[in-house]
């Protein structure tokens, strides 16, 4: 049978997450009394709280039929991969560079071939953030990496 | 103030040409991203929230409120060309809409959804007007439990109400409210969840979260199927001219969609989605032909895109004057606030009059812009649905990176970004809601001051809670939604076992 295993994960990982900030929060952090209540308080309430919300999702999941969605995997990847590029590198190589090498890597798995429709689109998006953020906004950040 | 002095005051607010000029680019952008399916309101706001710092807050606030009620203008015009809708609180319009467009009249129901937009904002705005006095005056003999009472309702109508699956909901909101507890505890100072990263002793990044939640999980969960949709018939200002039994159809429903949405928006917990869908349920009971619905009703259209902006509008109500959000795009609206250090709360109409009257006067004047351009430009918006999201969306990653680049520089903030995305696309695969997240995530930390404040002045005596009138009516009123959405779980469960052998695919819900 085919369980309907995104409620399963996802209710386990919230169940997971809830016994966690329970236990890091009761075990670091002072509770109070009810009247002077310390910060620990509001984290393992709602460590516990969110620890049997995830039980009720997980569970009844076990016993019941699912259907499984798409996971684009490709697309996820480009795009965290894009984003993470971009922190590293800008502010090494400035501005135009980072824009254009975060743009050729979210459009990898763009669904059409071909390489000229992506360059194309990387001096576009370079050309429109530095009107934007350079131009218009005046953000005081390196255009090049010798402009630093 | 009495409310004409306040319009007047309002005029001088709305009117400069700053304020005029975010309005009008913040109506332009939100029909530019609710036209587009895949992107909606909650990730355009969120590109923009990096903006407000560098302008003042009423200029953020109207630009931000702006993108909002644009974004409902525009959704409505894909679910009626292409039966996708733009938005969620157009999905309804997709009904009688696309009926519409497929017997040649496309031109006839646009005309019919931006005719309704304005009216149902317009009649929206004259009720926030009057909802707000009256609030603000009830509401400071609220006390930290009242407070405290409210904020938990909203949390639990916003998770139940309309909710197929309300545990999910609920653990969205949960999860929301520990990711509002990271960073430096403000009773005592303690560092709470930081693991010793001085970036998180502020907390979790408001605009981080945002941007990855709603800018990068929903470019990730659209690449594959965006560009799937058929190409839109051209629409032009010609074919919108209505006929006299097409106007004679329209204010009935209006009027019952705005009355619907003024009180479902500023209800905490409920707003303009669930609005339009009670508003075509009423229009269809209400119907001497109900037989025609479905089929390119006008009251179909006319009702819930009413409903759905005269929401959007009183869903400012709680948000202005308790200081409380009552949807998610409420949430962020308080968050830019907030990066201007400004708490809106009860004394926010007598302390800063020419925000809260500036803000109403350009929701007005917004509005204004959106008929007066929409109906002209209405081929443009057609053509922007021939764009490729292929075009679209690695401009749109780029901004999000350099959103969150421009708050402070930091390399931390974008790979946290990066590691919220990724989070935010699977819990959205694993259908949880992210917007809810977000709702508990501003809404936490008052709740925890307002929780500890009460208790402390009850002398850690819970019964606080059920003693002071007002505080008890909110706890029954939480009591009972959960009490109703568990009876609801109950009887599903119990339909589900009814019918064995299971067909393929129904233990989806």
């Amino acid at each position: 049978m085919q369980r309907d295993w995104h409620d399963i994960a996802g209710g386990g990982a919230l169940a997971a997450l809830g016994i966690g900030v329970a236990a890091h929060a009761g075990l670091t952090h002072d509770l109070g009394t009810l009247r002077q209540m310390g910060p620990g308080f509001f984290p393992v309430l709602l460590g516990a709280l969110l620890a049997g919300l995830g039980l009720v999702i997980a569970l009844p999941a076990w016993r019941r039929q699912g259907t499984a969605r798409a996971f684009a995997g490709r697309e996820a990847l480009a795009v965290l991969a894009a984003i993470v590029v971009f922190g590293v590198f800008m502010t090494r190589l400035g501005l135009i560079p980072t824009t254009a090498l975060a743009v050729l890597i979210a459009a990898t798995p763009a669904p059409r071939a071909g390489w000229r429709w992506r360059l194309v689109l990387a001096t576009a998006v370079s050309l429109l953030t530095w009107a934007v953020f350079i131009l218009a906004l005046k953000m005081t950040i390196p255009v090049w990496p010798w402009s630093r | 103030m009495t409310t004409w002095d306040g319009l007047v005051h309002g005029l001088g607010t709305a009117l400069q040409p700053s304020i005029l000029i975010y309005s009008l680019f913040g109506v332009f952008l939100g029909t530019f991203v609710g036209v587009l399916p895949g992107i909606g309101a909650m990730a355009a706001i969120s590109l923009l929230l990096p903006l407000t710092y560098y302008i003042s807050a009423e200029a953020a606030l109207v630009m931000l409120a702006g993108v909002y009620y644009g974004s409902q203008y525009g959704g409505s015009v894909a679910s009626i060309l292409l039966r996708l809708p733009g938005t969620p609180q157009s999905a309804v319009t997709t009904l009688d809409g696309y009926p519409m467009a497929r017997q040649g009249r496309a031109g006839v129901a646009l005309f019919t959804a931006m005719v309704s937009s304005f009216s149902g904002s317009i009649l929206g705005i004259g009720v926030l007007v009057m909802l707000a006095g009256w609030l603000s005056g009830l509401a400071t003999r609220f006390g930290a439990a009242e407070y405290t009472a409210m904020m938990v309702l909203g949390l639990v109508a916003a998770a139940t109400v309309g909710s197929e699956r309300p545990a999910k909901s609920l653990a969205m909101v949960v999860t929301g409210l520990i990711l509002g507890t990271v960073g430096t505890d403000v009773t005592s100072g303690a560092q709470r969840f930081t693991f010793g990263q001085a970036e998180l002793m502020d907390g979790i990044n408001l605009v981080a979260l945002a941007m990855g939640l709603f800018g990068v999980a929903e470019v990730i969960a659209n690449i594959r199927t965006a560009d799937t949709h058929g190409r839109p018939d051209r629409v032009s200002l010609r074919q919108m001219m209505p006929r006299a039994a097409d106007l004679r159809a329209m204010p009935g429903p209006i009027l019952r969609g705005t009355t619907l949405g003024s009180f479902f928006g500023a209800l905490p917990g409920t707003g303009s989605t669930i609005s339009s869908f009670l508003s075509y349920a009423l229009e269809r009971r209400v119907a001497r032909r109900p037989e025609r619905f479905g089929n390119g009703a006008i009251q179909g259209i006319a009702g819930p895109e009413s409903a759905n902006n005269a929401a959007a509008i009183t869903a400012f109500v709680p948000t202005l004057t308790l200081g409380i959000p009552g949807d998610p795009i409420m949430a962020l609206m308080l968050g830019a606030l907030v990066i201007h250090g400004i708490q809106p709360g009860p004394m926010m109409l007598e302390a800063r009059p020419e925000m809260f009257w500036g803000l109403v006067v350009s929701f007005g004047i917004g509005n204004l812009f959106l008929l007066i351009l929409n109906l002209p430009l209405i081929g443009i918006w057609v053509s922007m649905l021939r764009i490729p999201f292929r075009w679209l969306y690695p401009a749109i990653i780029v901004f999000v990176c350099l959103g969150v680049y421009s708050v402070r520089g930091s390399s931390f903030d974008l790979i946290a970004v990066a590691v919220i995305g990724g989070l935010g696309y699977l819990l959205a695969l694993a259908a949880f809601s992210p917007a809810l997240l977000l709702l508990g995530f501003v809404l936490g930390p008052l709740i925890e001051t307002n929780l500890r404040r009460a208790m402390l002045i009850s002398r850690g005596d819970p019964m606080v809670f059920l003693e002071r009138p007002i505080a008890a009516g909110f706890v029954l009123a939480t009591a009972a939604l959960i009490a109703l959405s568990v009876i609801g779980a109950v009887r599903r469960r119990a339909a589900r076992a009814g019918q064995t052998p299971a067909p393929p695919g129904d233990g989806a819900d």
